[in-house]
């Protein structure tokens, strides 16, 4: 028989990942430049709460955007278009992003000279939730017509993000979406989380979701 | 997908955690995955072969250690298991708890020579 030994490792398989994000985040902060890590599932409407946002904010800040919707093109260019400093990250069909991806796409819009950087993640509730990315701020973006049960269904996400977004709220009046039940349920995994019910389409809620941003990136930049 | 880059680099960290003890052998790894880290045995153990490939831990076998997801109920101090009953206590049907252990995912051993 061949004698073996138990080798204690006892290492958490996220660490290394948590450790780049943060030294990222400290790069991030010594140059005065505030992330948000943005996630949603598929068609939430992240790309275009992006674009509103540049479009809100463009006059008073230099921002930078990151996309890494799977292997297109299409929300970059959308983006773009806006004004915005924009690249694309090839996850090459990965559903999460890790810390040196963010890195990478940061030193390609030359994050030193930005003020504000939005990466819009990949259109998932799941993975990214274990992936720290150097974000300042984590955001997830739940729209009216995918319903007020979510959070049942996805805690962990709901737990760690800042800020959660209801985004299309012009749609209202079609589905049943039951704001109170879903702040309810929201703030029993998360009690600190502000909640900014929105319509890209229409503007409404936009200026709230806006004055956030301005508070913590004066708080970011502050000593 | 999603489990294959995580299994990839687990087997990157157990080559250079080996590497730097002088572990030729790895008989069997071990690792430790909670019923509520999101990560599921099954894929693991069905993308770990093409993970571990062309790498010295080629013959290594794959142990996995589950560890129950459990919480506290908020109303009424019942410990119960979250993964079970879909977060929702058994006694008195509350969904308010704490986590008490699940959410764990560790490299935790290996077996070597
Ligand atoms: N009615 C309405 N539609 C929206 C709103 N925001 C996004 N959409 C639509 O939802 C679809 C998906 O949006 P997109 O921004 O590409 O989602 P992403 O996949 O999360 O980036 C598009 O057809 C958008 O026009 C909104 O506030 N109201
Ligand atoms: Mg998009
Ligand atoms: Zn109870």
């Amino acid at each position: 028989m061949e004698e073996f030994k138990i080798i204690e490792i006892k290492k958490r398989v996220y660490e290394n990942n948590d450790l780049k994000a943060q030294t990222l985040r400290e790069d991030l902060k010594a140059n005065q430049t505030f992330m948000i890590n943005l996630m949603s599932s598929p068609g939430s409407g992240k790309t275009t709460l992006v674009v509103r946002t540049i479009n809100l904010l463009k006059e008073e800040l230099k921002i930078g955007v990151i996309e890494a919707d799977i292997d297109s093109d299409v929300d970059a260019i959308t983006v773009s278009k806006s004004g915005a400093k924009v690249m694309q990250l090839h996850s090459g069909g990965m559903c999460h992003l890790d810390a040196g991806m963010s890195r990478e796409g940061l030193d390609v819009i030359d994050y030193k000279n930005l003020d504000f950087v939005i990466l819009e993640n990949i259109g998932n509730l799941i993975c990214p939730a274990s992936y720290d990315l150097g974000q300042t701020k984590n955001v997830m973006i739940l729209s009216v017509p995918e319903g007020h049960d979510k959070p049942l269904k996805y805690p962990k996400m709901f737990s760690k993000v800042d800020v959660l977004i209801i985004s299309k709220i012009d749609t209202v009046s079609v589905f049943d979406f039951d704001f109170v039940a879903l702040e309810e349920s929201v703030r029993k995994l998360n009690p600190n989380i502000e909640i900014f019910p929105v319509s890209a389409k229409t503007n409404e809620g936009m200026n709230n979701f806006i004055n956030w941003i301005k508070d913590e990136i004066k708080k970011w930049n502050e000593v | 997908m999603h489990e294959l880059g995580i299994v990839i680099e687990i087997v990157k960290q157990v080559e250079e955690f080996s590497k730097s003890n002088n572990i030729n052998e790895i008989d069997t790894l071990v690792l430790q995955v909670g019923e509520l880290s999101g990560i599921v045995p099954r894929y693991i153990e069905e993308v770990y072969p093409i993970a571990v490939e062309k790498t010295t831990l080629k013959n290594t076998k794959l142990s996995i250690e589950v560890t129950p997801g459990l919480g506290r109920c908020k109303s009424c101090d019942f410990t119960y298991n979250l993964f079970q009953n879909n977060n929702t206590c058994p006694i008195c049907d509350s969904n308010e708890y704490e986590v008490l252990s699940g959410t764990d995912f560790m490299i935790k051993e290996i077996l070597a020579k």
